[in-house]
């Protein structure tokens, strides 16, 4: 694993117009940065990162089916009672999941450490499916990187793939928070590859949703949403007004309700419950459990919130001094310890590997760069090659 | 993106009118009939087959026809005297309208089997001559044996009346964007 400096592409302000990105002159396209790419061997990419992210995604469905059958599980992940036997029942009646994004510390040597696991709303999947391929077959083509590379990069194909497969029947509908460029452009992009798989889609904002008498979710055109993908949180859907009617509402949701024992960051302590010492895990314990103060009695760990999003809450504790800490909104939530394992350096970078599944298999890479330990929404973007 | 109206209640939506361009689409076999005794008089078409496609059109016709919370509304999108009144209520107790029912639509009678389930269709006053399906879709301006886009063809959706909007995205409102 090497952080390749390497010249921009001459025409970066015609590729995010093309692309729909932000750029300004001075500060490049936002989010994005193609002055440097990380290079990773196949053998890196295959035995490191693809067949990890795959054994872990194993793992995960062994907490989901552990968690769904005890109730004390979902009480501790804060999912609300209501919900305990529609999640388990998404879950026992198979109600198959697109995506998601493990995040991982991996410095090229060690083990891969699984951070957590983005499996309900993750994002920068356009940056990934289509943006970096099309730097990898620019840069190649002008000469700029050298040729004989390739890129773990089956995203694209693997979701035009698996829409077909999840059984829908007729319209899809997508709805998010339109307010939010990024999600919307997220979510807009997905509609997109369910087009090319030929399903008939129609483009919403959770807020436009509506109920009818019958408790069926309806669209603006008041016909009964049937299947409903979304980039919207599960705990925010339960929270919401509307969110109770979701048992009932016979919608069939994308990602499946049991993803939201995953996108917790509960499941760190509950993968480390049942599979201590896993060599891609780093140990963790609910904050309120005592097996926590193991961790930090050692003097090094992190402390962040079950639900919290883009790097919010995070607290890092390094020789019992806090070294960093986050804002956010989520600071009186229950929160986990987990073990600390500083992200890679490369040269004042701090990359975060994050590794795509579609259907449950690893298909694609996606590195985001911060100046500090932790990756928030304002980490830039770098993409990577494989290269023998 | 769909079209929002705004209307009295702030709870009907009017039907957006797509429009249908020359695209590539496949086409099927079905036949289309103004009425029972239309269907009947085709020498193609049993009176057996008239009657209970009739039938299953007709059921289907409260429930998936465009749904509006005035009168005026649904004059404006299907004609003067080309509107009911729908078996519904809004939330509010008032009274909702629906196009008349100005045909149906059948699968083939090719091979002695129904290619598709029967439906209702409805003709719009920009285009009185064109039916159309409750999902919008153009179903072409024939009588009888005709071809028809594959998509007008599918299972029109339930329309009812919405009884409210809004009881999802407050979240995001407070938190922002969903990205993790």
């Amino acid at each position: 694993m090497l952080r390749i400096p390497v010249k921009e592409r001459p025409d970066l302000m015609r590729a995010a117009s093309e692309n729909g990105l932000d750029y300004s002159t001075g500060e490049g396209i936002t989010g994005w940065d193609e002055s440097a790419y990380y290079q990773f061997t196949l053998r890196q990419i295959e035995e490191d990162l693809e067949g990890p992210a795959e054994e872990l995604e194993g793992l995960c469905f062994e907490v989901v089916d552990r968690a769904v059958n005890n109730e004390s599980v979902l009480h501790r992940l804060g999912i609300p009672e209501h919900f305990w036997d529609y999640v388990a029942n998404s879950w026992r009646t198979n109600e198959k999941n697109l995506y998601g994004r493990m995040d991982l510390s991996y410095d090229g040597k060690s083990p891969a450490k699984l951070l957590e696991y983005n499996a309900d709303t993750p994002t920068a999947l356009y940056e990934t499916a289509v943006f970096q391929w099309e730097w990898f077959e620019q840069a190649t083509e002008m000469g700029l990187i050298p040729e004989g590379g390739d890129q773990l990069n089956d995203v694209h194909e693997s979701i035009v793939q698996t829409f077909p497969l999840l059984g829908i029947e007729g319209v899809s509908h997508f709805a998010c928070n339109n307010d939010i460029v990024d999600d919307k452009g997220t979510l807009e992009y997905l509609e997109e590859c369910a087009q090319e798989a030929e399903l008939e889609t129609c483009f919403l904002a959770m807020e436009d949703i509506g109920l009818d008498e019958q408790g069926r979710f309806t669209d603006l055109d008041d016909r009964a949403i049937t299947t409903l993908v979304k980039l919207y949180p599960w705990e925010w859907i339960m929270a919401e007004e509307f969110g109770r009617q979701v048992p009932t509402s016979g919608v069939r949701f994308i990602e499946p309700a049991w993803k939201t024992i995953l996108s917790n960051k509960g499941l760190m302590p509950l993968l480390w419950g049942m599979f201590e010492g896993h060599p891609n895990l780093l140990p963790a314990y609910f904050e309120d459990d005592p097996a926590a103060a193991t961790l930090v009695d050692t003097g090094s760990y992190v402390r962040k919130p079950l639900l919290s999003r883009q790097g919010a809450n995070i607290e890092i504790v390094e020789n019992s001094q806090t070294h960093y800490k986050s804002d956010g909104p989520y600071s009186e939530d229950a929160h986990i310890i987990q073990g600390f394992q500083p992200l890679p350096e490369f040269e004042g970078c701090y990359p975060l590997v994050g590794c795509w599944l579609v259907a449950s298999k690893a298909v694609g890479l996606c590195i985001r760069e911060d100046k500090t330990l932790v990756t928030s929404k304002d980490s830039q973007f770098v993409p990577h090659i494989i290269m023998n | 993106m769909k079209r929002r109206s705004s209307i009295s209640v702030g709870l009907m939506m009017s039907v957006s009118l797509i429009a249908l361009t020359a695209c590539e689409e496949p086409k099927v076999e079905a036949s289309i009939y103004e009425s029972v005794t239309q269907c009947k008089r085709d020498p193609l078409a049993s009176a057996a087959e008239c009657e209970k496609n009739f039938k299953e059109a007709r059921a289907q016709h409260a429930a998936v026809a465009p749904k509006y919370a005035s009168k005026e509304e649904c004059i404006a999108d299907f004609g003067a005297d080309k509107c009911e009144k729908a078996p519904y209520r809004t939330s509010s107790g008032g009274s909702v309208f629906m196009p008349l029912m100005m045909g149906y639509m059948m699968g083939s009678f090719i091979g002695g089997r129904r290619s598709m389930t029967s439906q209702p269709l409805y003709r719009s006053a920009k285009s009185p001559n064109t039916f159309r399906t409750a999902d919008n879709r153009s179903a072409g301006s024939s009588i009888g044996r005709t071809r028809v886009a594959k998509s007008a063809t599918s299972r029109p959706s339930f329309k009812n009346t919405t009884r409210s909007r809004g009881g999802f995205g407050s979240s995001g409102r407070r938190f922002g964007s969903a990205a993790t």
